[in-house]
């Protein structure tokens, strides 16, 4: 079977990922902001034989590197294998598109243009004549919406026809001024008989003159280039007199925009200007001066009301199912230890994490909602001028709230922050953001130590604070570690945009399958070595001693020596040593030992920190009472400064293994590892060493 | 006139981009280049930043960027 390896390339949020979702049946990431898709992604399509490979790419304005991700889409242009480029383009924001387009062109490859967003570009009575416009580029042009699935098909078809045909010529020119110099350049080239595989001596000519890096650096390695540089610095001399600028780069980025104009207004039939739209409508209230900021708290606010109020319901039912499911396995199971095993390393563990499932999903649909409609941004615009007291910047939001939900995709997410001091300092303290798989240990703690009708209002300052420490902290570091000046905040506002209940749904699925999943592998199998740490090796002689001790007990004084048999035969076992051993470093926080240990054994997974609360307190926890759900009996356990020192600690200490390796690989260097392990750690025990013992001061 | 004192809902014409290389790419990247025409939509609170719409799409500035671009009002 024929292959065909597509470059899907575009400016920021015109709808590529949608458009390939759309046409191959993948599941990329879509969302209304700029610099969703922060690497490359692949999807396949058969079709009339061929094997069509199509490559995502992030969005790009030019090909100017400029931010991390549009270096990913820059280096793959011009050092990857591909056969065609599909560029898609948003019908509705021709002309600055366009320049996109027109600089496409000069790599001079196979090319076909989509011109998406048609639906949009109908409502909004945007005409574009696309015959003339292929004609204009010497492209094939279709107009295409990935939302209405239109022309797809045909787009394919016109892939594969481009790329059985023969190449034809660009048909995008510059002027005669720059023309020449590139002809002056080309014929040299020609003579000295080079050619760069891949590369058309014109694009190479143009791309020394634009004084672009990439091309200069693979020149550079070329026998040609010793040659080739006094003709070059002679060019660009006269180019540089001829237009009187000394920025090559502009020069040829003017005249790019004055054929895309032109293009424009050849193309563009009927444009009805549109009077005040509704996203300026609607921005006039949600980016307010003075509503913006309370408009946004209010929302986060909601969210959380929502995480427990609506979360609670479902959340009866699988604690009562599990409930169910635990005493009848300890009905029928009456082999003792594996009996154990399952009520309270199982059931325990992996019903802890799924009781938390509504809250999650809640929490995602809230994201997904953020990222899809176009509040995104709007958030960022708000925020920036307040963050920016803080040395960030506004853009350095979006990583952050994607750090809500998880880290590992917030620290990919922060590629779209051009410097890479902002970069690097928006990733330390990503995890101050508290991630999806935290929330499980706050709802808890929060549930367990406040009414339910302030429990929500909990959650949101546990959140809030959250972000304020994280703020603080990127100050700190900004005036320590991360010197130097600010960086410019210039972004694209997108259009409000109703998003497809599907796509949400999608999310808040895939999320949940996700969670599921972990729950039932990662999280069983901590749970049982839990359990077995926790329960081995067993200890016949306290037993005994003690068995014979209740037995000659009052009465009344049974449960108090049985609680205390249970504890003393705890604390020997495999855990226990290990809790003894690390809990002088936790005691200055209040931590018991089992605390201090699902502290350590959250660094596997944030999950793991209430199943191995589930499965310590389950095993060790006094005798049945009525009501001996996790939350009752940690209220019971815990005092009340312990554990919100506990959630302090839980809210600022390191992420989790997998979101660790995540960082040391976006930041570049195991010294910011290191340096992430020790500032999160160090911040996280003073924190929570400050709040128990304020807390102990006032008198709780 | 700067880009910065410009009132809302003024419509401006953009004359000059006094800014360096980087950031006058990125400005140009958005649409933002001399004799554009431009609105004034929002402004945050202080006016710290400022939403302004370009062709058709809007983009959002810190007043340090837009101290950066001259402009002329225009009807
Ligand atoms: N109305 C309409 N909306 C669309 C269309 N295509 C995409 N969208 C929406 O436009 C937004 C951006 O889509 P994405 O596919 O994420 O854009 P992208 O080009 O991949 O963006 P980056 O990855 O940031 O470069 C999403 O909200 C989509 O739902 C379309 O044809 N019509
Ligand atoms: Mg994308």
């Amino acid at each position: 079977m024929k292959k065909i390896v597509v470059a899907l390339v575009g400016q920021p949020n015109v709808g590529k990922s949608h458009l390939l979702n759309s046409i191959s049946g993948a599941n990329l990431k879509v969302g209304n902001f700029a610099g969703v898709t922060v690497e490359k992604a692949e999807a396949t399509l058969l079709r009339d034989g061929y094997k069509i490979d199509i490559i995502d790419l992030p969005g790009s304005y030019s090909l100017d590197d400029f931010a991390k991700d549009e270096k990913v889409t820059k280096e793959f242009l011009i050092e990857g294998e591909y056969d065609i480029i599909l560029n898609v383009l948003d019908s509705t924001n021709l002309e600055r598109n366009l320049s996109l387009t027109s600089e496409l062109l000069e790599l001079d490859k196979r090319m076909v243009v989509a011109l998406n967003m048609d639906d949009e570009a109908i409502k909004e009575g945007v005409f574009i004549d696309e015959k003339e416009l292929s004609e204009l580029l010497g492209v094939d042009c279709i107009k295409t919406s990935s939302l209405k699935k239109t022309n797809l098909d045909v787009m394919v078809d016109m892939i594969i026809h481009t790329v059985k045909e023969p190449k034809k010529a660009p048909k995008f020119y510059y002027s005669d001024a720059i023309e020449d110099r590139v002809e002056e350049l080309v014929s040299f080239m020609k003579s000295r008989n080079f050619k760069l595989t891949n590369h058309s001596n014109r694009s190479v000519a143009i791309g020394l003159l634009k004084q672009d890096r990439t091309i200069y650096k693979m020149i550079h390695e070329e026998p040609i280039y010793a040659e080739l540089l006094p003709l070059l610095n002679n060019t660009l001399e006269k180019l540089h007199i001829q237009f009187k600028n000394r920025d090559s780069n502009e020069i040829f980025a003017d005249e790019r925009d004055a054929f895309a104009r032109g293009a424009c207004l050849e193309v563009i039939k009927n444009n009805k200007k549109n009077i005040t739209s509704v996203t300026q409508k609607i921005d006039s209230i949600m980016i307010n001066k003075y509503l913006g900021i309370p408009i946004f708290l209010f929302l986060m606010w909601g969210l959380f009301q929502l995480t427990f109020t609506l979360g609670q319901v479902p959340m009866d039912y699988i604690e009562a199912f599990f409930k169910f499911l635990g005493d009848t396995a300890g009905e029928f199971i009456t082999n003792k230890p594996a009996k154990s095993l399952i009520v309270d390393g199982i059931i325990a563990g992996v019903g802890t994490v799924l009781l938390f499932l509504p809250n999650i999903m809640i929490l995602f649909l809230g994201i997904a909602l953020l990222e899809t409609t176009g509040y995104m941004a709007r958030v960022a615009f708000v925020l920036d001028g307040f963050f920016h007291k803080f040395g960030l910047h506004g853009k350095s939001f979006i990583p952050l709230v994607t750090g809500f939900g998880c880290s590992i995709p917030a620290y990919m997410a922060a590629r779209t922050l051009k410097s890479e001091r902002d970069r690097l300092l928006t990733m330390f303290i990503i995890g101050f953001m508290s991630c999806g798989a935290r929330l499980p240990v706050y709802v808890l703690f929060a549930g367990a130590f406040f009414t339910p009708e302030s429990a929500g209002n909990v959650l949101f300052a546990i959140y809030v604070s959250g972000a304020f420490l994280g703020l603080i902290a990127a100050k700190v570091l900004r005036l320590t570690v991360f010197r130097g000046d600010d960086e410019p905040f210039v972004m694209e506002m997108p259009k409000y945009r109703l998003p497809s209940v599907k796509l949400i749904w999608f999310t808040i699925y895939s999320k949940s399958i996700m969670y599921l999943k972990k729950a039932g592998t990662f999280i069983f199998m901590a749970s049982i070595f839990i359990w077995f740490i926790s329960s081995y090796p067993k200890n016949i002689q306290i037993e005994d001693a003690y068995t014979n001790k209740i037995e000659t007990a009052l009465e009344a004084d049974k449960n108090i020596i049985s609680n205390e048999m249970k504890k003393k035969l705890m604390e020997n076992t495999y855990l226990g040593f290990a809790g003894k051993a690390i809990e002088p470093i936790f005691k200055p926080l209040g931590f018991d030992w089992r605390m201090s240990v699902a502290t350590l054994s959250g660094l596997a997974a944030k999950e793991v920190i209430v199943s191995t609360l589930g499965v310590l307190y389950s095993i060790g926890s006094e005798i049945k009472e009525e009501d001996d759900a996790l939350k009752n009996i940690i209220s019971r356990e815990i005092p009340f400064a312990s554990a919100i020192a506990f959630i302090v600690f839980v809210m600022v200490y390191l992420p989790c293994i997998a979101a660790t390796a995540v960082f040391t690989k976006e930041a570049g260097g195991k010294k910011y590892t290191v340096y992430l392990v020790l500032f999160t750690f160090i911040t996280a025990w003073t924190l929570a060493f400050i709040a128990y013992h304020s807390l102990l001061l006032l008198g709780y | 006139m700067l880009l910065s004192e410009v009132q809302t809902d003024k419509k401006v014409l953009i004359k000059e981009i006094n800014a360096d290389a980087i950031l006058k790419k990125r400005l140009r990247a958005l649409g933002i280049t001399k004799h554009i025409k431009a609105i004034v939509l929002e402004e945050s609170l202080g006016k710290q930043n400022i939403k302004i719409s370009i062709g058709s799409a809007e983009v959002a500035l810190r007043a340090s960027e837009a101290k950066q671009i001259e402009v002329e009002e225009i009807k």
